[in-house]
């Protein structure tokens, strides 16, 4: 039974979805309100775009950098998506330009990182500024409102009760775990994160693959910031501003490792999820609003030291395995090796 | 010595020829820009930079990297505001300011130097936590942070917008952190060691250099430079607010890269950050006075970054090829059994 | 062994910017062959194997395969046409099955990939779950990782890089049956060693690669110990070598018959060390005596003196220096109470590569210079006075460590840790990858070393070396000591009987 149960805790994914049911109960204990189905789906309804980022994330988690660029090209995203609305152009025309911003971006982080080997923080940090900039330049420094009507009530089309914009995370979740896990391609990602040289002798594209997680981390954020305009309404200057931490914070708690090469699709979106009903939950439970940054700065810290501290006992272990296994081969008899070495001298 | 101080004297003379550029290109977009009195107090404005930049280059030379320090600044600055809100003399209160900032810098040394994880993601948490505690300092107190805490004494407004002996006193603070951070650095034993972990931490281990404090030591003198960055900002505005360093971290990672510090650790100097400081904060500053809202210079600033570091890559190399002639050992081999 | 040509090179020439590493090597290997490949540090022998795996190009020469010119511009490009490197270190990933270790890259079904390796796993033997982690796999079941992938990947000629360097006997054992089997069955192998013993119980021929050519070829019936030792360093070499020893031993020989050869009272005392990798480890070294440990490389003799420094913990046991009990000390405590350890890897744990030689040597001794400012006087005195006592070869106290050769490098590892003044200095390989010169210099500092009365422990796997050198010798074999051997009996056959564990000595 034990053996089963850290089995379990090893499965990242169900360890999360046990800790935020126990959580769950702890909150509901305190304000019932919160246990109720409306705000269940209210949860999921405000954790989709930081769900839909941590999918992006977890692409260049896996290969082992970091891309905090993706809070301004939300922005960016959504303001192109909001000038381009309100001048009333087509809506597919709409979603096609939005997404190849994101992808253009993604690109020049992607280019920036393996074939000119800028680190990953300098280049996406640069990029956060280069970008914000752009939105800031392009928007004239004004709030975009008056987003037509048809578009803002996609956020409320429900299908089977179930609003639209959690269905578009779900579907993205599911496309990208079998990308990841059933493609050969998708298995490239994490080879590179795990062991980039090793990965090179076996011949894989590692720079291709690296440039190919930046350009869906900047098109997760793109598809975020369509959500984002659909739910919010409006978009001000300030955008997107500050969530690259929350991202990063959504893919660790879900067990995407920072050191790349391990981790799923699927816990991200868990790790998003929970970190939502972390920083809700603070509210049903009385908290002022202005402790909510601390607490989360809080946990993030207490989770990613944690994390590190349980990855490095788990490796511990694996090592004493290990030892006991080599000391079998250990015998005392003499080795036909050493016969042989004795015959020649 | 002479091969040494020629690499060292290309960058910075570069970053010093490069500042004269700036002066000249933004003297041609904007009348009367070369007046040396608004110059001299243009620093006012950017000193913030390199007063936060300078303690960091300790940090990026040991091979970490500190990006909450945008957020100790806005911590320094509510507590100075609070305190003295409270009745404590505001001087007082600057001292306490400075030493919280110092508290905080110790978390992030402890945390990095005991555990393993990254330096990057350690001082990501702490930037929210740091952020967060502001927030609640400002929020406790019911002082709303949209518009900070104003009316402090002349004395302390003073001390980032005040003249002595004719310089704007940001431009003395600057160069006494200059010379105080340039000498730790360059001529102490521990500015040594800070060198040593940072070009090889394992050697420095075998060496018997007590590694860890080390490095718990410079996330301590970064906290430091962000506590006084940002109580020289609260006195310039006069106004202590929570987020007054958000938009701090770019442009003093690009003033420490640009500076010539390498971001793997194990080069950089005080003096080039120093001088980087002044051509980032005059980047801003000139193109501000041209018309750019301040928030679009950020692309300017975010591009600099990436040119900075791209072109470190690429002096490097040349540098070596012009002044080392690389010797070729003739290695034979051993007889081993 | 068939007598088809699975790969031809010929005249083989590269050079790194201005470096000639490699001078015209020709070579051929036939189907079923295993052929040996010997050669020391510099000799060029990972540069050729790059070559020929597809990670560097050639600058002039050829290289057939099976008869047809070819020209490899990445490693899968050598994939394509069956040639496989097992490197000397398995690039494994770590949080990935066995499994996907090796189909990742590959093309076609992952269900056909399956069988595939099943068969493979089949026709070689080898008891070996796909469905275990990377992480969890010794080194050798790592390199047998290695070697699936190649077979896998339908190759036809596999390079093996020193497979044996961290394998047990019985391991060993395992990995020959293979080779063996695998050359049955047609595969061509290129085996790269250092080990003689191995050379004669495994390939049908042998090559020894010195100063990027090939200096002597051919079936292993041709050849004996000697005359691989003359392919390795030319006669005329090995006569110096010996002469600059003999010279060196001869004034040894005449200081020790002016004075009564003095080996003082015992400084470092261990009793009863076990830790991960070494059991029941006892020894103690006096004042001015040489200890040598000798044994293969994994027996575990850096683990011990890395315990002893107090760099990794031990798990039971005492350590006395000079008297006194340590136990987890701090690196800089026991470097004050004595003890200096002059790492293995000078690379990773030894030298501060992008300073300065000045900063280099002090950086032992900075708690130890006045005040809290750095004296370069006094950093300069220190400096140049152990420049000229190790003969180190530099423009200058400030010219950077990079560009000084291997041997020169090692010098300033060790003048750091001498400026220490210790009493007791445990030097770990320390004429590993330096030239002859550099070598007899250092030769030369050890001997002072024990006459000026300081306690040498000689970690190193060069019988040879050990044999000049020490006054007692200890040999380690998987983690505890085998032997000690006494002045008198101190010879390289005893050393390297006891380093593989053979119980009896054998006379030559």
């Amino acid at each position: 039974m034990k053996s089963l149960l850290t089995k379990a805790i090893q499965v990242r994914e169900l360890s999360i979805i046990l800790l935020m049911v126990i959580y769950f109960l702890f909150v509901g204990s305190i304000n019932s309100e919160f246990t109720s189905a409306d705000t269940i789906v209210l949860l999921l309804n405000g954790s989709i775009i930081l769900l839909i980022l941590a999918i992006g994330q977890s692409f260049v988690l896996l290969t082992s950098n970091i891309d905090v660029s993706v809070g301004s090209i939300m922005g960016l995203s959504a303001a192109v998506c909001g000038t381009l609305l309100t001048s009333g152009a087509n809506l597919g025309f709409v979603i096609c330009i939005v997404i190849c911003v994101g992808a253009g971006i993604g690109l020049i982080n992607g280019i920036g990182v393996s074939y000119l080997k800028v680190p990953a923080i300098i280049m996406t940090l640069g990029m956060l500024g280069v970008v914000r900039g752009i939105m800031l330049l392009y928007t004239k420094g004004m709030w975009i409102e008056d987003i037509p009507n048809y578009y803002k009530k996609f956020a409320r089309l429900e299908v089977w009760s179930i609003p639209l914009p959690i269905w578009i995370g779900a579907l993205l979740i599911f496309i990208s775990y079998l990308f990841l896990s059933k493609t050969k391609f998708g298995r490239y990602f994490y080879a590179v994160g795990d062991n980039a040289d090793g990965a090179e002798l076996v011949g894989l594209p590692v720079n291709i693959v690296k440039v190919l997680a930046y350009i869906l981390s900047g098109i997760s954020a793109s598809i975020a910031s369509l959500i984002y305009v659909m739910n919010i309404g409006f978009v001000t200057n300030q955008t997107g501003s500050g969530i690259e931490l929350q991202v990063i914070a959504a893919a660790v708690l879900g067990g995407v490792s920072l050191s790349g090469g391990i981790g799923s699709v699927v816990g991200a979106g868990l790790g998003a999820i929970f970190f939502t009903v972390i920083n809700s939950s603070l509210v049903y439970m009385k908290m002022p609003a202005y402790w909510n940054s601390a607490i989360s700065g809080l946990l993030l810290l207490l989770i990613v030291v944690g994390d590190s501290q349980f990855q490095k006992r788990l490796k511990r272990g694996a090592h004493k395995n290990l030892k006991k296994l080599s000391q079998k081969k250990i015998t005392l008899e003499e080795s036909e090796h050493e016969k042989q070495t004795k015959a020649l001298t | 010595m002479k091969s040494k101080l020629k690499r060292l004297l290309k960058w910075e003379l570069f970053l010093f020829v490069f500042l004269i550029g700036e002066l000249l290109f933004f003297s041609m977009l904007t009348p009367g820009f070369l007046n040396l009195q608004n110059l001299l107090f243009s620093m006012n404005d950017f000193a913030y930079i390199g007063l936060a930049a300078i303690p960091m280059t300790f940090v990026i030379i040991t091979g970490g990297i500190d990006v909450s320090v945008g957020s100790i600044m806005g911590l320094a600055s509510i507590t100075i505001g609070v305190l003295w809100m409270g009745g404590l003399n505001v001087w007082i209160a600057l001292i306490i300011a400075l030493f919280i900032c110092a508290l905080a810098g110790l978390l992030n040394g402890l945390i990095v130097a005991f555990t393993d994880v990254q330096p990057l993601v350690v001082t990501l948490g702490t930037m929210f936590l740091f952020a967060g505690i502001a927030l609640v300092i400002s929020g406790g107190s019911s002082a709303t942070g949209y518009e900070g805490i104003s009316g402090f004494p002349n004395s302390f407004v003073q001390i980032a917008n005040g003249i002595t002996f004719g310089l704007p006193n940001s431009m003395w603070l600057m160069l006494f952190i200059l010379l105080f951070f340039g000498g730790l650095l360059h001529l102490t034993k521990y500015g040594r060691n800070v060198y040593l972990v940072g070009i090889n931490s394992k050697a420095a281990k075998y060496s018997g250099i007590a590694t860890k404090w080390i490095v718990l030591s410079t996330y301590i003198l970064a906290g430091l430079g962000g506590g006084i960055s940002g109580a020289i900002l609260t006195s310039y505005f006069s106004s202590a607010r929570s987020d007054l360093g958000t938009q701090a971290i770019l442009p003093v990672i690009t003033a420490v890269v640009l500076g010539g510090t390498s971001i793997l650790g194990g080069r950089g100097t005080v003096l080039g950050t120093a001088i980087a400081s002044i051509v980032v904060g005059m980047m801003n500053y000139g193109l501000q006075l041209s018309g750019m809202p301040s928030e679009q210079t950020t692309i300017v600033v975010g591009v600099m970054l990436i040119v900075a570091v791209l072109m470190r890559q690429i002096d490097l190399s040349y540098v070596k090829k012009l002044f080392y002639k690389k010797k070729v050992p003739r290695t034979k081999m051993v007889i081993k059994i | 062994m068939g007598d088809e040509c699975l790969l031809e090179i010929k005249d083989l020439h590269k050079q790194f910017n201005g470096n000639h590493v490699l001078l015209g090597v020709n070579f051929a290997l036939k189907k079923g062959e295993i052929y040996a490949m010997v050669g020391g540090n510099g000799a060029g022998k990972s540069t050729l194997m790059k070559i020929i795996t597809g990670l560097y190009k050639a600058d002039s020469g050829e290289m057939l395969i099976k008869r047809k010119a070819v020209r490899f511009s990445s490693p899968s490009d050598a994939h394509k046409h069956g040639i496989y490197l097992v490197p000397q270190e398995p690039l494994i990933f770590p949080n990935m099955t066995i499994e996907e270790n090796i189909t990742i890259g590959l093309k076609g079904k992952l269900k056909e990939q399956r069988t595939k390796i099943l068969k493979v796993i089949e026709r070689v033997r080898w008891d070996i779950d796909i469905n275990q982690l990377g992480l969890s796999l010794s080194i050798a079941e790592q390199q047998l990782v290695e070697i699936l992938r190649g077979l896998v990947r339908d190759a036809q000629i596999l390079i093996l890089d020193e497979p044996t360097s961290t394998l047990t006997n019985n391991e060993i054992d395992s990995l020959f049956d293979n080779i063996k089997q695998l050359s049955d069955n047609g595969i061509g192998i290129i085996y790269i060693t250092h080990r003689f013993s191995e050379i004669f119980m495994l390939s049908h021929s042998v090559a020894v690669l010195r100063d990027g050519k090939i200096s002597a070829q051919g079936p292993i019936s041709e050849f004996t110990y000697e005359r691989l030792l003359d392919g390795l360093v030319p006669a005329d070499m090995k006569l110096n070598l010996l002469k600059e020893n003999k010279r060196d031993s001869s004034t040894l020989n005449e200081s020790k018959n002016k004075f009564v050869e003095q080996i003082g009272k015992p400084i470092l005392k261990v009793d009863s060390l076990c830790g991960k990798k070494f059991q029941h480890i006892s020894f103690s070294v006096h004042e001015g005596e040489v200890l040598g440990i000798a044994g293969v490389v994994g027996a575990g003799r850096t683990e011990i003196a890395e315990a002893i420094y107090g760099i990794e913990p031990y798990e039971s046991g005492t350590i006395e220096l000079n008297g006194t009990t340590i136990k987890r000390l701090s690196i800089k405590k026991i470097i004050n109470l004595g003890m200096a350890y002059v790492p293995e890897d000078r690379h990773a744990h030894g030298i501060f590569r992008i300073t300065s030689v000045r900063k280099n040597i002090t950086s032992t001794l900075l708690h130890r210079l006045q005040g809290i400012f750095i004296s370069s006087k006094e950093e300069d005195t220190i400096t140049m006075k152990y420049v000229d006592d190790l003969k180190i070869k530099t423009d200058g106290t400030n010219q950077e460590l990079s560009d000084l050769s291997g041997g020169n490098q090692q010098k300033v590892v060790l003048a750091k840790y001498l400026a220490t003044e210790p009493k007791v200095i445990i030097l770990d390989e320390p004429t590993r990858g330096i030239d002859a010169s550099a070598r007899a210099d250092i030769y030369r500092i050890i001997n002072q070393l024990k006459e000026k009365g300081l306690a040498v422990l000689l970690i190193s796997s060069d019988s040879e070396e050990i044999v000049e050198l020490s006054d007692r010798v200890l040999v380690i074999h998987e983690g505890v000591i085998e032997k000690e051997i006494r002045k008198g009996q101190i010879s390289v056959d005893s050393i390297t009987s006891a380093a593989f564990g053979i119980k009896k000595e054998v006379l030559s």
